[in-house]
């Protein structure tokens, strides 16, 4: 007898693997242009990402920098005698807010701050040679709240060049970083939905040009997702593709921008470069995944009827 | 076995497509189905390949009760089924030899069954030589020729063919239809709605007239039976 039975394959053999490369190479190929539109709205839309997730590590990296220097610090005009700094240092000490009072000559300011920038050293020679750094105290209150008093005290004292508290910087700043963070997400949703559309469209386009297949392929008993996964693993490709490309830009950008903030902001701590690079390919890959592969599954759900 | 059970198919527009139609068809027969255009014979093909949902009725092939299997299960009945049209439906920028193997390749059959299995299913239609051409470069006797090789090729049970012979002229629709035959001589079950009214009086094969939806006539060595 002419008919013999075969089983049907449900499980994704081999065989199944090499066409769904096939096709979803040749799908990308021949539509190379919308594939490449896809790719570039992508890349645009995480590299955006990538840029706030750059700024807000900086962000958090200076504040968490911040949050381990010393609560206050207090800079004496410069030509006051060592005998005035000690006056104060010795009231200050008996203040009932202070619990801790540290002075500083503009040498050792000068041997830390070497010490925090190990690579700045050309420029310590020259603070070496003119000192223009200031004495001070690093001053430590009992509580959070009682810092205010203390700044606006040693304010008014008339050796008293100025009082750097850091509360406010580290309040400001991480109040700057939930603003970057949600204002972040917003763009990123409205860009989000935007590549979605474009990548839809893509796969849209794609299942267009290959309906005649598709029909043949159900008539024969295909299974649906036979079907299916080259258009996914299409939308899938052109995310991640979006993400490497929107990395490369991103990472080359801050390694630029950290060179030329060596020269231009020697004093400004920057986040490193693999650092940085971590965080960005994590959201950039993992949000080019999930863009490409939603939008695919949506277009596929919409115009794909098997 | 295909069992047809008072199936009625109306359109959402209220146009009615079948009206209680049974039919019975068992294995190894081979069945033309005949009458006007519009009278229903395409939407019956239609309906035992899965294609449309009787609105009421039941539609069985062997073990598959169409009016109540999940989509997700169709697949498995499609490859028992060969369906042929008389709109090919080749896909244009492949050759013949990749044809058909796409019909292979896409119920994940290996490359080695494939090169096994397509050059045997085109020496069966006759086209061994022309492997390499592409569907433009063929005549339309020859298209059909792939078409049913590509319906052939796994093996199905049944063969649906919906007016195969439709677009061809007498000699190679006549060429065809010996070749469905030889088909259904090698085990396959054949159902063909077909307009070839010469060649259906020369089968004495088993003809089933449809008429505004309605079987008219069913007879076991029947003849076309209408003028045309």
């Amino acid at each position: 007898m002419y008919v013999m039975k075969r089983g049907v394959h449900t499980a994704m053999s081999l065989n199944s693997m090499g066409h769904l490369l096939r096709e979803t190479g040749r799908s990308l190929t021949r539509n190379a242009w919308m594939a490449l539109a896809s790719v570039s709205t992508v890349t645009i839309s995480l590299f955006v990402l990538a840029v706030f997730v750059v700024v807000s590590v900086n962000v958090n990296h200076v504040t968490h920098i911040l949050e381990n220097q010393v609560e206050m610090r207090v800079f004496i005009k410069p030509h006051v005698s060592r005998r005035q700094e000690m006056v104060l240092y010795h009231q200050a000490r008996h203040w009932p807010q202070v619990r801790r009072i540290d002075f500083f000559t503009k040498k050792q300011a000068a041997q830390n701050l070497k010490n925090e920038f190990p690579d700045q050293q050309d420029l310590f020679q020259v603070i070496q040679k003119s000192n223009p750094l200031f004495d001070g105290f690093d001053v430590y209150t009992k509580t959070p709240q009682q810092i205010s008093t203390v700044a606006a005290r040693m304010t008014k004292d008339p050796i008293v060049h100025n009082v750097v508290y850091q509360g406010t910087v580290v309040r400001r700043l991480s109040r700057l970083g939930n603003i970057l963070k949600w204002s972040g997400w917003v763009i990123e949703g409205l860009l989000a939905i935007a590549t979605m559309l474009i990548i839809v469209n893509t796969i849209r386009l794609a299942v267009f040009a290959r309906r005649r297949e598709i029909q043949v392929m159900r008539l024969v008993g295909a299974t649906d997702w036979f079907i299916r996964w080259p258009f996914i693993l299409e939308g899938l490709i052109i995310g991640l593709v979006g993400a490497a490309a929107a990395d490369v830009v991103v990472g080359s950008g801050y390694h630029w921008v950290l060179g030329r903030a060596a020269t231009s902001l020697p004093f400004w701590p920057m986040a490193g470069l693999h650092r940085v690079l971590d965080e960005t390919t994590l959201f950039t890959v993992v949000g080019g995944l999930v863009v490409g592969g939603l939008a695919s599954i949506i277009a596929v759900r919409r115009f794909l009827k098997v | 076995m295909i069992r047809i059970e008072g199936v009625t198919k109306r359109y959402p527009n209220g146009h009615y497509g079948l009206t209680d139609v049974s039919l019975t068809v068992h294995r190894g027969e081979f069945v033309f189905l005949v009458g006007p255009s519009g009278a229903g014979k395409s939407t019956l093909i239609r309906l035992l390949y899965g294609e449309e949902r009787p609105s009421t009725g039941e539609v069985t092939i062997d073990h598959f009760r169409l009016t109540t299997m999940r989509l997700r299960h169709l697949p498995k009945l499609r490859r028992q089924l060969g369906i042929v049209f008389q709109d090919v439906k080749l896909l244009p920028t492949r050759n013949v030899f990749q044809n058909v193997a796409f019909a292979m390749e896409v119920v994940g059959a290996s490359k080695k069954e494939i090169q096994k299995r397509v050059p045997q299913v085109l020496e069966l239609v006759g086209l061994a030589r022309r492997k390499d051409n592409f569907p433009n470069q063929l005549s339309g006797g020859e298209q059909q020729r792939v078409g049913i090789a590509r319906a052939l090729v796994n093996q199905p049970t049944y063969v649906l063919a919906d007016e195969p012979t439709g677009n061809l002229d007498p000699d190679t629709a006549s060429d065809i239809m010996r070749l469905f035959l030889e088909i259904n001589r090698r085990g396959a079950t054949v159902v063909m709605a077909t307009h070839a009214r010469d060649l259906v009086n020369q089968l004495q094969k088993r003809v089933v007239a449809i008429e505004g939806g309605r079987i008219v006539r069913d007879e076991a060595r029947g003849a076309y039976g209408y003028e045309s």
